[in-house]
């Protein structure tokens, strides 16, 4: 009962709007204070977090945190998107709902290199939304596919997302293992996790595609052609090039080192980086003032990330102290349906906390506590990864509370009412959904090409 | 009480800004050591009479790496950068998010970071005591010093939120006017 009520004193706690790293700890802390003074917690228990934290320390697969950070915002501030989104539109323009797939495939692309859901829906709705608004899109579809895209950055790999999640599932695959009594334990990397998203990934971007084209056949009216007024351009195949080819090259860099298995997901990370740098080099944006910018977000996203992660780390600690985990493992095996229902269960909990927490806390508090549990029960972990980062990622597009409409609100101007920008993504929400049915009843839509990679 | 404040201000700025750059350095390193890897097969490197091992560069890495969020956790603190879940947040005035903050950082911030800081001391110590060093033969000897980060983290986390807490009771009581707001958006 007290594990209960512990997570539910975190989630109300947590709304009040503290940074939720400390509220995690400061919770959990106040939870074992109790325990202690009324019985039933073992304070020795606490004596293992400095251990933990010291491992947190040591991880050499979150060391890949700070440099896909650095890569993202060096990208963010070398004008790529802006080039890219250039290009594209002039391509695809002229065509009836041209200008949406422009925006689907630079959001894309953007999601690739950068990762950050935040940072796509900003810089996408800041590019593309006035054009698409003065060239005479329905603002419904235009901030939709926006916000859709947007949240690609969560799946599409290489994700930060997917980072962390891999790592916290590895820990779980082993544990599940181990109690399983399975010593030469079976594992599952970052590599893995980037592999089986992959395509999962690309189905949704055809699928978005496929609507926004559907919606300008039936109706070229809410997504008409451009005309391409400006006559003094460089050449359409030179700028298509030049947008193309250094997004397009970082990403066959960083993703293809990891899938020959030449590089770990860290030392690609380092050379995306580097990448990035050069790229703003060239573009002539990688002044001190930028500089210094790109180190200060890097910084502060990184240590967003971990101070979550120690504060996960002592919750985790004090929610096992009082037996939390045999609670989740015999709710789970008293629970008609088997697996089946389990997953179900397990996947509603964390599209309802998708509402409130972020990819970030989800995978390092609900995750550590579930995973080892439904992994002991002969769930793929790929296969799971890859349903938790879709799921999440419909959370987030779902009104009221879903994150990428709060960033694409901030964005967006006053004279589109917010009830336009849930009418444009709920076909996108839908979407979503139609791909998470797609993965659960074909699981080697997420398994099949990690086998294929790793395993031949 | 406001030049206590523009000091510890200037002082976590200062250190914020120094830290950051570690983020680059990070880069540099791993890529040094992915260079060698594979493009020279080369166990180690020798600079201006040093040698360096790759086992000890990559060791290296994961040490700026943890000061870098250890230490930076504090500026980022002051700066917003901890996401905080603002579905009702951001509709509070001025006051009531000074109330939010200061309430937080006495019973949540303070106790989680005194407690990390009181069960970190005997584990740091002991790990001065027999000057513990790496597991490889080749890494580095300093690992007390990454494990002093711990409470290192939690002290400046814990002078940084005295310096939140007071500007907060300074802005409860009209003493200080409010920060406009830094977005955490990245």
């Amino acid at each position: 009962m007290i594990p209960l009520l512990m997570f539910l004193a975190v989630c109300l706690a947590l709304m009040l709007g503290y940074p939720v790293a400390f509220t995690l700890g400061g919770v959990a802390l106040a939870f074992a204070g109790a325990g202690v003074l009324l019985g039933g917690f073992d304070p020795t228990l606490l004596n293992a977090l400095p251990n933990r934290l010291y491992g947190i320390m040591e991880n050499q697969t979150l060391l890949a945190v700070p440099l896909f950070v650095l890569m993202g915002v060096t990208l963010e501030k070398s004008k790529v998107a802006e080039n890219l989104l250039n290009a594209m539109s002039r391509l695809f323009g002229r065509f009836p709902g041209g200008l949406g797939l422009s925006v689907t495939l630079v959001g894309m692309l953007l999601a690739a290199s950068t990762g950050i859901v935040g940072a796509t829906v900003v810089t996408m709705g800041l590019l593309a939304l006035p054009t698409m608004i003065k060239r005479g899109y329905d603002p419904a579809l235009a901030t939709g596919s926006i916000a859709a895209t947007g949240t690609l950055g969560q799946i599409i790999p290489p994700s930060i997302a997917l980072v962390l999640l891999g790592d916290v599932l590895s820990n779980a695959y082993q544990q599940a293992q181990l109690n399983m009594g399975i010593f030469n334990a079976d594992t599952v990397s970052v590599g893995d996790l980037f592999v089986g998203a992959l395509i999962p990934g690309l189905i949704m971007v055809a699928l978005y595609m496929a609507y926004i084209v559907t919606r300008a056949i039936i109706n070229p009216d809410c997504a008409p052609p451009i005309q391409d007024d400006n006559q003094d351009q460089p050449p359409l195949l030179l700028q298509c090039v030049q947008g193309l080819a250094p997004p397009l090259l970082l990403i066959a860099a960083v993703l293809g080192s990891i899938l020959a298995g030449l590089a770990t997901p860290t030392e690609a990370a380092a050379v995306g980086a580097l990448g990035a740098c050069l790229l703003a080099l060239l573009q002539n944006q990688l002044n001190r003032h930028n500089l210094q910018e790109i180190m200060i977000s890097t910084t502060k996203v990184t240590c967003m990330v971990f101070a979550i992660l120690i504060g996960a780390t002592l919750f985790s600690l004090v929610f096992r102290g009082f037996n939390g985990e045999e609670l989740i493992h015999e709710f789970f095996n008293n629970m008609p349906g088997g697996v089946f229902s389990a997953m179900l269960l397990v996947m509603v909990v964390i599209f309802l906390l998708g509402f409130i927490l972020d990819f970030i806390e989800i995978t390092f508090v609900v995750v550590p506590i579930v995973g080892p549990v439904l992994l002991a029960m002969g769930i793929d972990p790929v296969w799971f990864g890859v349903m938790i980062a879709v799921n999440l990622q419909t959370s987030f597009l779902t009104p009221p509370f879903g994150f990428a409409l709060f960033y694409l609100r901030g964005v967006t101007p006053d004279s589109i009412p917010t009830t336009t920008i849930y009418r444009g993504v709920a076909p996108f929400i839908l979407i979503q959904i139609v791909t998470l049915s797609l993965i659960a009843i074909w699981p080697s839509l997420a398994t099949w090409l990690p086998d294929i990679v790793y395993n031949s | 009480m406001t030049t206590i404040i523009a000091y510890l201000d200037k002082v976590s700025d200062a250190l914020g800004r120094l830290l950051a750059t570690a983020s680059i350095a990070i880069m540099a390193v791993t890529f040094l050591v992915v260079v060698m890897r594979y493009g020279f097969s080369a166990s180690g490197l020798t600079l201006a009479g040093f040698s360096i091992s790759a086992i000890a560069l990559q060791e290296s890495v994961m040490y700026l790496h943890s000061i870098l969020f250890m230490l930076a956790s504090a500026y980022t603190l002051k700066h917003n950068g901890h996401v905080r879940v603002d579905v009702l947040y951001r509709k509070f005035s001025s006051r009531g998010k000074a109330w939010v903050d200061l309430l937080g950082t006495l019973f949540l911030l303070f106790p989680m970071c005194g407690f990390i800081l009181f069960a970190s001391l005997d584990f740091v110590s002991f790990s001065w005591q027999i000057q513990e060093r790496s597991g490889e033969a080749e890494g580095l000897p300093y690992v007390y010093v990454l494990k002093s980060l711990i409470p290192a983290m939690s002290a400046l986390l814990l002078i940084q939120g005295l310096t939140e807490a007071l500007r907060n009771i300074g802005i409860l009581t009209g003493k200080i006017s409010p920060l406009p707001e830094e977005s955490s958006v990245v």
